[in-house]
């Protein structure tokens, strides 16, 4: 499939009255068409903003992208001027967010909010995009539509404004739709049925998509592709089934094995924990910023960044940025455990 | 529901000594007023509609379900944060209902709540020393130098390093906070304590954190848990019996791997096939059931079973009869479903 999108040494700062935030640091990575990328890290792991980023949605000052290039059909979306990204938005890249309360409009019906973008970008006059929006509403599954486009925000609950938000998002046929972690605030038997319409939806209208979010099991049900990131940067990257099952980052191996599953019995067993937090993103990074809590680190992760190469052995495209060697480590530990037995 | 509060049949908890804590009939109905000047009530939120349950000395008792549930409703009515509607709370066989004043004060040194925003729940005017030691100056167990060793001994206990006593809220990290919020609640020594979504606004590599403090300092102090989480997969892991919550009843109880393994309310299977594995492997080959719609408003709930608008199994008697009772279908298991005999 061919190449939707790339982006190269992505970086973003924000200057605060408290110093330089390092948010993203040098991302670089290719989105095919029709692919659906997990995008995966805490807060602060600058998993968002480099979605917005892309967008173009950073709000400049305080926020500043310093370097980098993001090429989408042919053009650099970093050097479009606002009113060509204006153009771009919604209608080949569309996003949408965590809380669909705040993103919608409280005081405009849900149909005057669908229609301002296909008047925009589609050039409908008022009775097209009409029925355009009553078609959208059908789609994502909310009945009675005609009669629910005349109805406010708050008039629907959580997971169906969720849906409006999804209607939005799809009503110009983007190329890229980008989900910001959109079933965060929904509860689970509700985000069952978001992620039920959104692959359904991908599938019929054959859109790449990149799904933003700290739920390791809502991307291992979706997603072709996982990216994790920690402190604005990619640390492990690769199909989907290679990265659960063969994790080469010492944070993708202590994430996956934090959790508990609900398809393991009861037991009263410690969870293997990360020691420390997160690293304070005011500090300029220097080497491997997972290193303090890494139990596998070597004396390099202290003073040099490790790039995001292909991992040892690999030839599915599964690449990692880490000095050490995560099997090897974890072989030896498990030697010297039994040595000490 | 007359006479089926349930009597719990974990075997070894016969010995009536052995419940804490022993719910019967809890209601909790919020007044919804209409009219300006002369308010009068026009309805009520029914948030915990007669509830009853045991909690057993020493165990961790899971309360979960979907937001607006009632479990959090539950967790603070038992506590007398909101006084309840009907039904009585024994907590080692006084009815905390029909206590006030000085002698509900002095009882609420043996119950403690830990809640869910580590952000909201802390005053960010206070030092985290005044913070822990604020329970122990009202009820007047210790002071001067000795009050402050004490609370140095706490912090260390929650692992944060007692240095830091004279520091505020804001200084902290989420799981921090969280861990000052635990030494508060340990301060007097209770023997029961309400975890309302203690680690739900945690990041994931803080979670596992938490929860093994948790676990530690209940075996090590003998602490009895009432565990209030909308996260299945850590109930799962920490709890010793669960109870699911569906619009203000208790709609199945029963020990942990009993009720994960062989759920038997509708409402408990579809809630446990919607959490996501992170597991590609396995969330490939699952066979989820969806649940069609939104939790009906606790304002006004259905006629018949409270399920029965969102039941993928109902049938006639569903709409026809009353809400169905809690009843004991093999030792410990409960269930309040048509569909089960």
């Amino acid at each position: 499939m061919g190449v939707l999108m790339e982006v190269k040494n992505l970086v973003t700062r924000f200057q605060t009255q408290e110093g330089t935030i390092y948010a993203v640091n040098d991302v670089s990575y290719t989105l095919h068409e029709g692919e659906t990328l997990g995008v995966v890290g805490e807060s602060g792991s600058g998993k968002s903003v480099h979605a917005l980023s892309i967008m173009g949605l950073i709000p400049m000052p305080p926020g500043k992208i310093t370097n980098g290039e993001v090429w989408f059909q042919g053009r650099d979306l970093l050097k479009l001027s606002r009113e060509e990204m204006r153009l771009v938005r919604g209608a080949e890249i569309a996003m949408i967010f965590q809380d669909p309360m705040t993103s919608l409009n409280p005081v405009l019906t849900v149909g005057t909010q669908i229609t301002e973008a296909l008047k925009l970008h589609l050039g409908m006059n008022n009775a097209q995009a009409d029925n355009r929006a009553a078609e959208l509403i059908d789609m994502v599954g909310i009945p009675d539509a005609r009669k629910r486009l005349k109805n406010y925000p708050h008039q629907f609950s959580g997971g169906m404004r969720q849906r409006i938000m999804i209607a939005m998002a799809l009503s110009c046929n983007p190329k890229l739709l980008i989900a910001d972690e959109p079933t965060t605030a929904l509860d689970v038997t509700i985000q069952a049925q978001i992620i039920e319409l959104v692959k359904q939806l991908q599938k019929e209208l054959k859109m790449a998509m990149i799904w933003i979010t700290h739920d390791l099991g809502v991307v291992a049900g979706m997603a072709d592709t996982i990216q994790v990131m920690y402190g604005g940067r990619i640390v492990e990257r690769g199909p989907i089934k290679s990265v659960f099952g063969d994790p080469r980052n010492a944070y993708t191996l202590g994430l996956l094995t934090s959790l508990p599953r609900l398809d393991e019995g009861h037991n009263r067993q410690r969870l293997t924990q990360i020691e420390g937090s997160p690293p304070d993103m005011r500090v300029e990074p220097v080497g491997d910023s997972f290193a303090p809590r890494n139990p596998y680190r070597t004396e390099r992760c202290w003073t040099e960044t490790p790039p995001l190469r292909q991992a040892e052995g690999s030839v599915d495209g599964h690449m990692v940025a880490a000095w050490y060697d995560l099997r090897q480590a974890r072989k030896q530990q498990q030697q010297q455990m039994e040595g000490k037995r | 529901m007359s006479a089926a509060a349930p009597k719990l049949g974990n075997p070894s908890a016969q010995n009536q000594n052995d419940v804490i804590l022993k719910v019967r009939g809890l209601k909790k109905h919020f007044p919804i007023n209409s009219g300006i000047v002369f308010q009068r009530q026009v309805g009520a939120v029914r948030a915990v509609d007669d509830v009853s349950f045991d909690v057993i000395r020493g165990e961790t008792l899971g309360l979960v379900g979907e937001s607006g549930c009632g479990k959090s409703t539950t967790g603070r009515t038992i506590l007398q944060l909101y006084r309840p509607t009907a039904g009585t709370v024994e907590f080692e066989g006084r009815d905390l209902t029909s206590v006030k004043g000085e002698e509900l004060r002095a009882l609420r040194r043996e119950m403690q709540i830990i809640f869910q925003d580590p952000f909201a729940s802390l005053n960010p005017r206070m030092t985290v020393g005044s913070i822990v030691s604020e329970p122990l100056q009202i009820h007047n167990v210790k002071r001067g130098k000795e009050l402050r060793e004490y609370v140095e001994s706490l912090l260390e206990k929650v692992g944060l390093n007692p240095f830091y006593i004279n520091r505020y809220p804001h200084e902290f990290s989420g799981g921090q906070r969280q861990r000052i919020g635990i030494a508060r609640a340990l301060a007097l020594n209770p023997k029961f304590i309400v975890c309302d979504e203690p680690i739900s606004a945690l990041d994931v590599s803080i979670q596992a954190q938490v929860v093994n403090l948790l676990e530690d300092l209940q075996e090590e102090l003998g602490l009895t848990y009432l565990f209030i989480a909308h996260d299945l997969s850590m109930v799962r892991h920490i709890c010793d019996r669960v109870a699911v919550m569906y619009l203000g009843k208790i709609v199945e109880l029963a020990p942990t791997d009993e009720l994960y393994d062989n759920p038997l309310h509708p409402y408990t299977q579809a809630l446990l096939s919607a959490v996501p594995v992170p597991d590609p492997m396995v969330e490939e080959n699952r066979q989820r059931i969806l649940i069609t719609g939104d939790l009906p408003s606790p304002a006004n709930p259905p006629k018949g079973c409270n399920f029965n608008t969102r039941c993928p199994v109902r049938m006639d008697v569903c709409f026809r009869d009353p809400d169905p009772e809690l009843i004991e279908v093999s030792p410990g298991h409960w269930v309040a479903c048509h569909r089960v005999p």
